[in-house]
């Protein structure tokens, strides 16, 4: 086994007339190397899937085991860059001062696009650059799992499509796991070897995907698999 | 641009006061003593740089208001960054620290001096206990108010909690610990006078006192306005190194 495997999570949050129950007891399993997006309505618990295992919340019960090595980076929905930092100083926010290597970073910045703005400060950039900023931070850790929640939810089509290819360059390079959050039936077309979907506090069903990269939404298969995700999505819970 | 936009203004806002200043000298509306001129101010000023009595006066209430005021920002940093550090020990001195936040440094003046007599500790002890509530509460608003998001994605890379106060809190607050010095560098200064003309035989405060029960008003003006100058200076001094290590942001609320 390998992977991650999350094994009957349940998680809920108290309000002041009850309790919200999000997860009651949720079992999915990750595969090590793919990208697994994670899609639902609004409020079904993508986010704070995301979050319990990216240990940024803690369960009320279950277990998340990781079988691999652990180094994970995580990227959010906004880009959450330190405006006191300069764009270098952002990516190489996630390093120890003996993990930082000048030549990666530099191939990192020349990956998301952003050579020449090594010194410039977040409030000097567009949205877009912001978020490969945040991305770039997340990779230049070299992690074997990472986490993203709607990371380019904010970002127009062109931004949003060069950065899906530049996700799927960085997977091929290095092989990391990618734990994917979004609302956009098109993105996790786009992106997935797996498509998990979330409903009434678990996984409703799941898809696997195996088509190469870039993938054409328009063909046959893909538009059956649309088909059956917005048909999945309508039921009830 | 900045010499039209800022200094000419600036010239002739201090020009008009002075003008009317000598006006009212001028005309004889208010008696000489009351009101000496701006020349006859300006020669005493003169002879007291010259003689230096108003350059000791400075240098020693400054060397005051410096000590006072780092012990004051030890003090405050150290009490704030435990609150972040060691979440649940702010209850055992936020009273005490609130209490005093509301007795004048002044109304202590009796006590201290039965205690720490009438030299230096007495009134270090007023300029910290002036300086100490502004930088305090302004340290703890910037500890406190640091985005809870940036502090995740320090949780997200694993730092500890020393590392996150250093690399994440600490920079985003620094914007409020400058505005806290800053404001609390003019209180040191206004209690340093207060205690100086209580309890002191140097410093600016005695100046004045001195000069006043000499009946030497021109003497009391020159004081005061040496008051205003150093102040103005050390605060232009400070809004420099601020700069130096703030970035110049427009957000750290230093203008």
């Amino acid at each position: 086994m390998d992977g991650i495997e999350i094994v009957d999570l349940k998680k809920s949050y108290p309000l002041e007339n009850g309790v919200l129950t999000v997860f009651s007891g949720l079992n999915l399993s990750l595969r090590s190397g793919a990208i697994t997006v994670v899609l639902g309505k609004s409020g079904c618990g993508k986010t704070t899937l995301l979050r319990l295992v990216g240990g940024l919340e803690v369960p009320d019960a279950g277990e998340i085991r990781f079988h691999d090595a652990r180094k994970t980076a995580f990227v959010f929905q906004e880009p959450r860059l330190m405006p006191w930092l300069n764009v270098r100083d952002n990516i190489q926010f996630g390093l120890r001062r003996g993990e930082i290597d000048p030549d990666m970073t530099r191939r990192i910045i020349a990956t998301v696009g952003l050579t020449g703005f090594e010194t410039a400060l977040p409030s000097q950039l567009s949205g877009g650059m912001r978020q490969r900023v945040a991305l770039a931070r997340a990779l230049v850790c070299r992690p074997s799992f990472i986490m993203m929640d709607e990371p380019f939810a904010a970002l127009d089509h062109f931004t949003r499509e060069s950065m899906q290819n530049e996700l799927l360059r960085v997977r091929e390079a290095t092989d990391a796991s990618i734990l994917f959050v979004t609302h956009s039936i098109d993105e996790a077309l786009t992106l997935a070897d797996r498509i998990v979907l979330l409903a009434g506090g678990a996984c409703a069903a799941s898809f696997e995907i195996d088509m190469p990269h870039p993938r054409d939404l328009t063909c046959d298969e893909l538009i059956r698999t649309r088909r059956d995700i917005m048909a999945a999505l309508s039921a009830p819970n | 641009m900045k010499l039209r936009k800022r200094i000419l203004p600036a010239l002739a806002g201090v020009g008009a006061v002075l003008l009317a200043w000598q006006l009212v000298c001028s005309t004889g509306v208010v008696n000489a003593y009351v009101l000496p001129s701006p020349g006859r101010v300006w020669q005493t000023f003169l002879k007291m740089t010259a003689s230096g009595e108003l350059f000791t006066g400075i240098f020693v209430s400054f060397c005051r208001v410096l000590k006072g005021f780092f012990i004051a920002f030890a003090l405050a940093f150290a009490l704030a960054s435990l609150r972040i550090l060691v979440p649940g020990s702010e209850p055992y001195y936020e009273y005490i620290v609130q209490f005093f936040r509301n007795v004048p440094p002044i109304a202590m003046i009796p006590l201290l001096i039965l205690w720490c007599g009438i030299g230096e500790t007495t009134k270090t002890v007023i300029i910290v206990l002036a300086s100490f509530f502004p930088m305090y509460l302004s340290i703890v608003k910037g500890f406190t108010g640091c985005d809870p998001r940036l502090l995740e994605v320090a949780r997200s890379f694993d730092y500890s909690r020393g590392r996150a106060f250093l690399k994440v809190v600490l920079p985003s607050a620094v914007a409020d610990i400058l505005v806290g010095m800053r404001t609390s560098l003019g209180y040191s200064w206004r209690a340093i006078i207060g205690a100086e003309m209580v309890a002191a035989s140097t410093g600016l405060g005695h100046m004045i006192l001195f000069a006043q029960q000499m009946s030497r008003t021109d003497k009391v003006i020159v004081g005061i306005l040496a008051i205003g100058v150093v102040g103005r200076t050390t605060d232009w001094a400070l809004g420099i190194v601020i700069r130096r290590f703030a970035g110049g942001t427009a957000q750290n609320g230093w203008n």
